[in-house]
């Protein structure tokens, strides 16, 4: 090979310098409630490195459709390269069938996307959640591969073990006797949203300053912002 | 690598067997071409160097500061690197960072107001587009693993509202209303939340005040900076110099402080 | 893997009124494998007064017997019983003198004044660095979880049935995220007149 065959003009390189790192871990957390008619997905809205906190306001929810939010964490320069991606391939859709993509048909072609870059991966957890064809949330998780899963609630990102927990107790009734499992009304639901959020920036330096919460419902999407510590 | 598994079981290696071989016919710049693609081996360290760039939105406009010292490792080699530029009427851009880097894609960028002009149909670009090209940019040599090493800031007026954002090597991009790279995160973004948090609506004079607190702090402790600096302000008002020199003294320990301040105006 | 998190395993703390509660898992691995549903991380060190040991499994039975050990010998001489504040800094001290070669343990004591019945709690980290919250302590392989669990669910002046409740569902919430911990667990309700102690069947998956 060429390589090997040049061998004899390598010279010493010089001092070995840190080899580039294509990926930085930027924090931030997203959790999504689904219920019967309606779908919770909140992110907190630091945007941090290591120590140092880049902006206080930086919301990781995108708005795929009227019914379809995606929610992500990790490394915020594929956050936002994958989130574009997205938008562009939905308008492509959007202009070839004349109706927006339903929410399981995003999730199928994030899956898909993502494995796409399955040895370069985009480094980014994604929540996504939505009303699907019948009007019920869903929400869907993934890992930064592409492995999809459809579950009721889902935490991720920096406080996801924080989080999930305490999701499966309260919403998913886990460890609980004499009571009946019962859909999560969405009051309940936002109020445990707040909860989780409250106490995951109690323990993660990289969750706080505030939250943003989309309400998806049939009548559209809703957004409120809740204050959460600052240091 | 067969000759160095030979060389184990004592059987004498080949002479000279780093070497090319005797009968091949070489092409010393297609090898040479050939070698960039199987090793990654690129700009894998800043060479030149600028450090912190601070940004500020204030009531009507922006403003983007930096020292003008390059750099060369430890050793404070270039005294006149000035690394904010005037893109147009309505952009500045400022960068931290690979000075070389950043001259390159300045003279892209340049490039691409000049064209821009030349269609002469009273269009130009706007800071968020300068901003949001600025990220694909940075993210697609990142993803070939031969990244702009630059922190950049972008700042200027979008219809009437000032807007600053930011990108580094790896294209992370944010807006916000007031940005520091490098030590400056550290020491000036501090400084500058607290006045901001105290002060939301601050005036051209106040963020001029600010920036030079700031950047006399910076001064102080983070060694790859430099006294001469320059300053410049997009805002709505026009503003009479263009270039004008200030002189602050502001403690015993350091001489004397120069300000270029650069007003762009439109 | 670290050595921290080679046998699993979690234990916890909490403050109430004028009670404490400390409980842990039961589980006993090499790795993902489990080979037992009865490991003892918790040892009761005096009447109000007991020590959670959880990490390295061999560690956690040493730890526990060279303790005993000091502390039989703290009782022969002084002739009461310990102070959980005392005992706390006689884990620290065996921790710190195997400064460079530690015990792979975090230990927790949770416990009362012998007098006053003023509740304690103290974790530590493997070199035996204190800490004495107002709350709550976790520690093992899943202290993520467990923050998450314990920061929503506790709150102050817990009664000792509240504070049953509590401590167990912190416990198996976080255990039930987490591979290498839980099979079962058991809570240590520590009041004034008595101890009530009390074993939580969880999932065994």
């Amino acid at each position: 090979m060429a390589v090997n065959s040049l061998a004899a003009y390598n010279t010493y390189g010089g001092p070995k310098s840190i080899p580039f790192v294509p990926y930085a871990d930027n924090g931030g957390s997203v959790v999504a409630i689904a219920g019967d008619d309606y779908v919770l997905v909140a992110s907190d809205t630091r945007l941090s490195s290591g120590f140092s906190i880049y902006t206080r306001e930086q919301s990781k929810l995108f708005r795929l459709s009227d019914t379809t939010v995606l929610g992500c964490s990790g490394c915020w320069c594929d956050t936002l390269t994958l989130a574009r991606i997205l938008e562009a391939r939905l308008q492509m859709y959007l202009h070839e069938h004349n109706k927006p993509m339903s929410t399981p048909a995003v999730a199928q072609m994030l899956c898909t996307m993502l494995y796409y870059k399955r040895f370069f991966p985009y480094y980014v957890s994604n929540v996504l959640a939505g009303l699907d064809e019948e009007g019920k949330g869903c929400v869907y998780s993934y890992d930064p591969i592409g492995y999809c899963q459809q579950t009721k609630f889902k935490a991720s990102g920096s406080s996801g073990a924080l989080l999930q927990p305490l999701l499966d107790n309260q919403i998913g009734y886990q460890n609980m006797e004499n009571v009946t499992p019962e859909p999560i009304c969405m009051e309940k639901a936002m109020a445990i949203l707040k909860d989780t959020f409250i106490s995951a920036a109690e323990r993660d330096i990289y969750t706080g300053d505030s939250i943003f919460i989309n309400i998806i419902t049939k009548d559209g999407i809703q957004e409120e912002k809740f204050t959460l510590r600052r240091d | 690598m067969a000759s160095v598994v030979s060389g184990s079981l004592c059987i004498p290696a080949r002479l000279w067997q780093n070497g090319p071989s005797a009968s091949c016919l070489f092409n010393l710049s297609d090898g040479l071409a050939d070698q960039n693609t199987y090793f990654a081996q690129r700009s894998q360290a800043p060479i030149t160097t600028g450090t912190s760039v601070l940004g500020i939105t204030f009531e009507g406009g922006v403003a983007i500061a930096a020292d003008i010292l390059g750099s060369y490792g430890s050793l404070a080699r270039f005294r006149n690197c000035p690394r904010i530029m005037h893109v147009n009427d309505n952009i500045i851009l400022g960068a931290g960072g690979d000075y070389a880097d950043y001259q390159y894609l300045k003279d892209v960028i340049e490039q691409k107001i000049l064209e821009e002009e030349c269609l002469d149909d009273g269009f130009s670009i706007k800071p968020k587009a300068l901003h949001c090209w600025l990220t694909r940019v940075m993210y697609n040599r990142r993803s070939k693993f031969d990244p702009f090493w630059n922190n950049f800031i972008v700042g200027g007026l979008q219809d009437d509202e000032p807007f600053l954002g930011t990108v580094d090597k790896l294209g992370t991009a944010y807006v916000d209303r007031h940005i520091a790279t490098g030590y400056g995160a550290y020491m000036a973004l501090p400084l500058m939340r607290e006045e901001v948090e105290r002060n939301p609506i601050m005036t051209k004079d106040a963020a001029q005040k600010l920036l030079v607190k700031c950047l006399e702090v910076l001064y102080y402790r983070d060694s790859r900076s430099f006294p001469k600096v320059k300053l410049i302000f997009d805002c709505l008002m026009s503003l009479q110099s263009l270039l004008s020199t200030c002189s602050f003294s502001f403690s015993p320990y350091c001489q004397l402080f120069y300000l270029f301040l650069i007003s762009a105006t439109i | 893997m670290s050595i921290m998190s080679y046998n699993g395993g979690a234990v916890l703390a909490m403050k109430g009124k004028n009670c404490v509660a400390i409980a842990a898992d039961k589980r006993f691995g090499i790795q993902a494998q489990t080979l037992a549903l009865d490991f003892q991380k918790i040892f009761e060190m005096g009447p109000h007064l007991f020590i959670g040991l959880p990490g390295l499994a061999t560690d956690t039975q040493t730890v526990h017997q060279r303790l005993r050990f000091r502390l039989n010998l703290y009782e022969l001489k002084e002739n009461r019983h310990i102070h959980p504040k005392t005992f706390a800094a006689m884990v620290s001290n065996l921790l710190y003198e195997r400064r460079f070669g530690p015990y792979f343990v975090e230990p927790i004591v949770a416990g009362l004044d012998p007098k006053t019945f003023e509740p304690f709690i103290c974790s530590m980290d493997l070199i035996g660095c204190p800490n004495m919250p107002e709350d709550f302590i976790v520690a093992g392989t899943c202290t993520e979880q467990l923050y998450g669990m314990c920061e929503a669910l506790w709150e102050p002046n817990l009664e000792p049935d509240d504070l049953f409740e509590t401590i167990s569902q912190a416990l198996i919430n976080a255990v039930d995220r987490d591979a290498i911990s839980g099979w079962g667990a058991v809570v240590h309700i520590i009041e004034k007149d008595k101890i009530t102690t009390k074993t939580l069947k969880t999932r065994m998956d």
